[in-house]
């Protein structure tokens, strides 16, 4: 178990007409536990700079995917810039929550809900031989024989971009690394390129289709010149 | 004279070196150097609603500045949490003695700042919150 520590300390003298002095301590525990979170993303810089007439787009600093779902997640932003005027406008998935000006920081919880995930199940089938190929999202697979459930153990054995797999006797089963609404599964089944010589399949058999995630962490810059936010995330 | 915010990240052994942030930020005007100058000052509720209510309602004159919100869960059961929430989209829960400070743009009269005592019940007792709003806005906030 990891000790993690956060502390605020708000203070000023002259905001009120009592001075105003507060702390608060507390560690970072697992959701409704007493135990230390312990993993980290570890503390980053993202840089963000666009040409000058082009738009300034989101970037997306961490997916939902990236920790536990109505977790005791926090995430630390700092915008590391020097002239007041420029900010980032930090967004839980559609919904601005705040500008953060040059020094400005904040430390928030983060429920990190999330899609579901696309998956679809293609099975290998009829006559293949040693040389027949099979492709799909950047991945070439050459059969080494004819045997159905080979292929799919040599598909399962390589590493795809955007998707993890799994395997079953001749079915081999997709999902996406991350979840989405974009219809990706109904574009995946027709990406598929076979060239074999016999008579060989590999039709889907099933598909799910995902849902959009609901609570990326995004950021837009105000400017388009370089900028960069310090950031860290704690989550289960 | 000004505001300050103060954070202290440290821990020997989350990572394989030592976490020790320690960041300072002034509570300024947007775009500006003035010190932010308007304060709720901190206040405290007691929590016993499962449902969403409102903390801080936002204002159309604090659209796109720079406010920033302190809110402290000062429960002592490390089960009981509120789930914090800006117009329906929610951002996170704070659990026993957590807190969090962020920027809040009120884009809209719709941005409230809302919070419910997700898992509370007759038999877990009240949830303290503290919370105070730092800001620029040009009308006064409703409070809770």
């Amino acid at each position: 178990m990891a000790t993690t520590i956060a502390t605020i300390s708000l203070t000023s003298t002259d905001l009120l007409s009592s001075a105003l002095a507060f702390t608060s301590t507390n560690p970072l525990n697992t959701a409704g536990s007493a135990t230390g979170i312990t993993q980290t993303s570890g503390l980053a810089r993202t840089t963000t700079s666009y040409s000058g007439s082009g738009v300034i787009e989101s970037t997306t600093l961490y997916r939902s995917d990236d920790a536990t779902a109505n977790g005791a997640n926090k995430v630390y932003l700092k915008n590391l810039s020097t002239t007041a005027a420029e900010y980032y406008t930090v967004f839980i998935d559609e919904e601005e929550m705040g500008r953060l000006y040059a020094g400005d920081w904040a430390f928030f919880p983060w429920s990190a809900t999330s899609g579901t995930k696309e998956t679809f199940i293609t099975t290998i089938a009829s006559t293949w031989a040693a040389g027949d190929t099979w492709e799909f999202d950047g991945i070439e697979v050459v059969a080494a024989n004819g045997t159905v459930n080979d292929i799919a153990a040599q598909i399962d054995a390589k590493h795809f971009p955007n998707w993890t797999t799994t395997v079953s006797g001749a079915a081999v089963t997709f999902t996406a690394r991350h979840a989405m609404d974009a219809g990706t599964v109904v574009t995946a089944t027709a990406d598929v390129v076979i060239d074999t010589a016999g008579s060989g399949t590999a039709n889907v058999s099933s598909a799910a289709m995902g849902t959009a995630t609901e609570s990326d962490i995004m950021i837009i810059p105000s400017v388009h010149t370089a900028m960069t936010l310090e950031h860290m995330l704690f989550h289960e | 004279m000004a505001t300050t915010a103060t954070l202290t990240l440290t821990s020997a052994d989350i990572a394989g070196d030592p976490v020790n942030v320690s960041k300072t930020a002034t509570l300024t005007k947007a775009g500006g150097t003035s010190n932010m100058d308007q304060s709720t000052g901190l206040n405290r509720v007691h929590l016993r609603e499962t449902t969403n209510v409102v903390l801080l309602g936002a204002v159309a004159g604090g659209n796109d500045l720079a406010g920033k919100v302190y809110i402290i869960n000062k429960a002592t059961d490390p089960t009981l949490y509120i789930t914090v929430t800006i117009n329906a989209q929610i951002i996170g829960k704070l659990y026993a003695g957590q807190w969090l400070f962020m920027p809040w743009s009120q884009t809209d009269t719709a941005a409230d700042i809302e919070i419910a005592a997700t898992n509370w019940s007759s038999t877990t007792g009240d949830i303290p919150v503290e919370y105070c709003l730092f800001h620029e806005d040009t009308k006064i906030l409703p409070d809770a």
